[in-house]
């Protein structure tokens, strides 16, 4: 086979490369969330994903969770929970829209977050913590 | 190792379009760096976790080797043969996946058929010491099932990592400097056909002059 040796070839397969892994960096977002009711209620909890693959959660996560809140806020909970994580910013990012995120957050951590303006901001040496607790439950979003 | 420059028309589109790949560049090596640290921090606990559940197993095995023996003893060869050869383990593997980072891990979950537990808990003619060691055997395939999860997500993580690694690294030391190179390039090539010009104009400027003179 022959070796194709020209730089401007080369240049444009790392580009390639580089977009293609740019482009699946977030297929593993979840297509739609489910709440936490939902999700116990299923005898496989699983989201549909963008790379069109679904994505599973462990049960006894789930029960983790439903054990630190209350009937209501299992409707509330939506997951999997998001953690953003942007190359600009340091600190990472979950939104929380109705504040049950920070509550479980809190409980896990056991510690309050940092939570402004619908958003709750992470250190990084939280993360292996919340990671540890809740493998499935939780997933990264990297944004441009 | 010096950045190449690479130009194939030196004009100022191809500046504005190498100036829009090198911001680029920049952003995504600031997100694959971001990914290539958090794929390693999963690694390295899922090492932790891998270690822990090893010891965990070790005396799990420990535990059904002795209580094999003690039954064993107990009850002769040939009978706890025959009585483990009927025994059905209650258990029921669900293979799923998840995703950590762009990388599809394996999620093996075990579930416990109760009824089936029931009918083997209820045998009769069975000995508190055979349930003891069908209990230990039991939890030993549990821990074996979750350590191939934990190794397998280590494999796949391991590899994933070289593969972010070395775009992280083509970003680095390849695209980027040889970008930046090719723009510093540009704009010296531009700055020095401005003097150019600056130094013609004044030329001209010079014998329009000259002629304007002996014109009168």
């Amino acid at each position: 086979m022959p070796i194709d040796d020209d730089p401007s070839t080369r240049d444009r397969g790392l580009e390639g490369a580089v977009t293609e892994d740019f482009r699946i960096l977030n297929t593993q977002a979840p297509r739609r969330k489910k709440s936490l009711a939902a999700l116990l209620r299923e005898p496989h909890p699983s989201v549909p994903c963008y790379d069109g693959n679904d994505h599973h959660f462990r049960k006894d996560e789930l029960e983790r969770l439903a054990a630190i809140l209350g009937e209501d806020e299992r409707e509330e909970l939506l997951l999997p929970l998001l953690i953003e994580i942007s190359g600009e910013a340091r600190e990472l990012k979950v939104r929380t829209k109705t504040g049950v995120e920070a509550k479980v957050l809190e409980s896990l951590l056991r510690m309050p977050v940092d939570r402004r303006k619908g958003e709750i901001f992470l250190s990084r040496a939280q993360l292996p913590v919340i990671r540890r607790l809740l493998k499935t439950s939780t997933q990264y979003l990297f944004l441009v | 190792m010096a950045a190449k420059v690479q130009v194939t028309r030196p004009t100022k589109i191809e500046l504005a379009r190498l100036k829009r790949r090198y911001r680029l560049a920049t952003r995504i090596q600031k997100i694959v760096k971001d990914r290539l640290s958090i794929l390693i921090m999963e690694f390295l606990e899922t090492v932790k976790e891998c270690a822990i559940v090893k010891e965990r197993q070790v005396a799990e095995f420990n535990e059904a080797y002795r209580a094999l023996s003690m039954t064993s003893g107990y009850l002769g060869s040939e009978k706890l043969e025959k009585d483990l050869f009927a025994v059905e383990m209650p258990l029921k593997m669900v293979g799923k996946t998840r995703n950590v980072a762009g990388v599809r891990i394996p999620l093996f979950e075990v579930e416990r058929d109760e009824t089936v537990a029931l009918k083997t808990a209820v045998r009769p003619g069975m000995t508190a010491v055979e349930e003891d060691t069908i209990t230990a055997a039991r939890r030993c395939l549990e821990s074996i099932i979750e350590l191939a999860e934990l190794e397998n997500s280590l494999d796949l993580l391991g590899s994933e990592i070289n593969k972010v690694k070395r775009i992280n690294n083509a970003l680095e030391y390849i695209v980027i400097p040889g970008l930046n190179a090719t723009i510093r390039y540009l704009n010296m090539k531009f700055e020095e056909r401005d003097r150019e010009e600056n130094a013609r104009l004044k030329y001209v400027k010079l014998l329009i002059e000259k002629r304007e003179a002996y014109a009168y």
